[in-house]
């Protein structure tokens, strides 16, 4: 039960700092048409937010395993320009195109898995070296036009264009990210998978004793990262209408702060999708806003890099407190 | 038992094997002396930078904000010698102003690190945004060019026919070599990246060891930062870019382990020449940049799989021994 507690308290904290966010630009950059609370803002900031959720559904998978992944920008970037290339040199209807995308994210989704959970080298350091990889790789198959300079390639077809819009304002994007998190929501609350990935990040040993297949558990969680980052490359292009090599820039960045936001321990074992969501939205927010106050948007970098830290500090102390109680509990009860 | 040991003159074939393919494959252009000097400008801020990042991955921590420190220290040195009136006077509170920025970046690091026990990654990646964003507001998001004479000469001035980076790069690996193999203070270092509880328990201030060890990353990145802008005549936030994994790889390939608690100063230096050559080399058979992060992507990868093998190798090796010794007894 004081668990439970401690969680629920962690989700209030976030929600919190959320309507926090909500009302300080309420008041600083106004309300009504145009500004910054009006229904159609409101709407912008969700669909910004939508596929750092979606992509860190995975990352959130990845880091309840204790995990990190810093590739997710350069893996989108790649997706895209495979897509680019079917595109652009072949016939093959749309379905095929975005197929053959998400089987890209789910190959270097199970690269990262290999790398990380076969050959056992640090997270952080794996996947930042795929991160420089899958970017070189997207200029390697970048398309050029006939003086050999890569070109942002046009994808304006109206048959996939049409995936960036939506029934009205509800835009597909916002339904895809609905459809992740309550799938990702579900399977980390009621299936076997979503247990294994929470005892893995627990206690690695204790999971691999009780008969847990460690490396498939946390080589699956990187496979679906792909996947996730696939679905948000086939957005992006679509929403773009092209594919460049430089989508996907320091975007590895807002799926694990959004994670972080939302109460994932990066030391493993807690936190789940619904926190994910709110960090992204949290992060949505705090960019919408520093644009609608025209501040430099530069600023953007340093604060989220402080809120970073911050709400991780804040997570480490009060982690450390709980503990603290719960140890001092324990004695008591056992002297009692 | 007269076997050669292979792998203790596997570093000097190995880079003897590269210059020889590079000399083979491009003649004209890479035995140059204009392209020696290339080499050298391109080895010695790697050099720089991994001598002093070479305590933390010692210390089994990890900097990943080396390029965007190295772009904002870049930025304050020019800035400062803009606003002070591009005297040479100016240049040398410039640097000084540029230093004490990576000092107060590494102290920041180290503390937030060893107070609330922060996975360092984590620490430098939020500070890597940090350092990218105030970069970019300082310069307004331009390129701010500087080409006072005793800025230049920094990076360009040239002794007994080298440029000065490399006395820089020279002094500053002495200086680790020396804290690293003859003081008290680099064998703490060692043993605290071997065994960091071990270490605590027999009386190393790990704490304070940490501190040290960030901020003299810090300051040579800072340094590396300086030489860069300087050898560019320019800063701009995105100054450095890629260096974050190049001194990594160069570390790597030097045969440091990111684990912590192995690798020495000459061999990260070997990893920065290693590297230098492999720019420069790339560059020569026009490969694009672009493209080089597959090459080191994959470097490091197979470096550190490898380095995590052995020490598992090793483990399993101790724990062999544990039983054997005790089934004699």
């Amino acid at each position: 039960m004081k668990n439970l507690s401690q969680t629920s308290m962690r989700r209030l904290i976030s929600v919190g700092m959320l309507a926090f966010l909500v009302c300080l630009f309420t008041i600083l950059a106004g309300y009504g048409k145009g500004n910054f609370f009006s229904s159609a803002n409101l709407i912008e900031i969700i669909r910004d937010a939508s596929i750092p959720a979606i992509i860190g559904v995975g990352v959130t998978f990845i880091i309840i395993t204790s995990g990190i992944d810093l590739s997710t920008g350069s893996m989108m970037a790649l997706v895209g320009m495979v897509m680019a290339n079917v595109y652009e040199y072949t016939e093959w209807p749309f379905k095929v195109m975005i197929l053959l995308g998400l089987l890209t994210g789910l190959l270097c989704g199970l690269v990262n898995g290999i790398i990380v959970a076969k050959l056992n080298v640090p997270e952080f350091i794996g996947t930042l070296a795929t991160m420089s990889i899958y970017r070189a790789m997207t200029y390697i198959i970048a398309i050029r036009n006939e003086n050999g300079v890569i070109k942002s390639q046009a994808m304006n077809h109206s048959q996939y264009v049409w995936l960036g819009t939506g029934v009205g304002k509800f835009y597909y994007v916002i339904m895809a990210m609905i459809a992740f998190v309550v799938i990702g929501q579900i399977v980390l609350r009621y299936t076997r998978y979503g247990t294994n990935l929470y005892s893995v990040g627990a206690n690695r040993k204790a999971a691999t004793l009780s008969g847990i297949n460690v490396a498939k558990t946390r080589m699956i969680a990187y496979m679906i990262t792909g996947v996730a980052v696939a679905v948000g490359a086939v957005f992006t292009t679509a929403r773009l209408q092209s594919a460049t090599t430089a989508i996907g820039t320091d975007f590895e960045f807002n799926p694990i702060a959004a994670a972080v936001v939302g109460g994932v321990a990066l030391s493993g074992g807690s936190g789940d999708v619904i926190g994910t969501l709110i960090g992204a939205l949290f992060m949505a927010t705090l960019e919408n806003g520093v644009r609608k106050l025209d501040m430099n948007t530069s600023f953007q970098y340093i604060i989220k890099g402080i809120i970073i830290i911050a709400v991780v500090i804040f997570d480490a102390t009060y982690k450390s407190r709980m503990e603290r109680k719960a140890r001092e509990q324990g004695a008591k009860e056992g002297l009692e | 038992m007269n076997k050669i040991n292979w792998s203790k003159y596997s570093k000097p074939i190995i880079l003897v094997c590269f210059i020889l393919i590079l000399s083979i494959l491009r003649p004209k252009a890479f035995l140059s002396l204009n392209n020696f000097s290339n080499v050298l400008w391109s080895v010695s801020v790697i050099g720089i930078m991994v001598s002093g990042t070479i305590f933390v991955f010692l210390m089994g921590g990890i900097d990943l904000s080396i390029a965007t420190l190295c772009a904002l220290t870049a930025v304050v040195v020019v800035e400062v010698t803009h606003s002070m009136g591009d005297t040479p006077n100016a240049v040398a509170v410039g640097v000084l102003a540029a230093l004490c920025t990576g000092i107060v970046a590494g102290l920041l690091h180290g503390l937030i690190i060893t107070t609330f026990h922060i996975p360092a990654f984590l620490v430098t990646f939020a500070t890597q945004s940090i350092f990218l964003g105030l970069a970019m507001v300082l310069t307004n998001n331009k390129i701010i060019s500087c080409t006072v004479p005793a800025f230049t000469a920094i990076g360009a001035k040239k002794i007994l026919g080298f440029p000065m980076p490399v006395y820089f790069m020279l002094i500053i690996a002495i200086i680790s070599w020396f804290l690293l193999r003859k003081t008290v203070f680099g064998r703490y270092v060692y043993a605290v990246g071997g065994n960091p509880v071990a270490s605590e328990i027999s009386g190393i201030n790990v704490k304070r060891m940490t501190i040290i060890c960030y901020i003299l990353s810090g300051l040579t990145t800072a340094l590396g930062g300086i030489v860069l802008a300087s050898m560019t005549q320019q800063a701009s936030s995105s100054l450095g870019a890629g260096y974050t994994n190049d001194v990594i790889t160069a570390g790597v390939i030097g045969g440091v382990s990111l684990l912590g608690g192995e690798g020495t100063v000459p061999g990260a230096i070997f990893g920065a020449v290693l590297m230098g050559l492999l720019n420069n080399g790339l560059n020569l058979m026009s490969v694009p940049s672009t493209h080089a992060g597959l090459v080191k992507g994959l470097v490091i990868i197979i470096a550190v799989a490898f380095d995590a093998m052995q020490h598992a190798d090793q483990s399993r090796k101790k724990v062999k021994k544990v039983k054997t010794a005790k089934n004699g007894e």
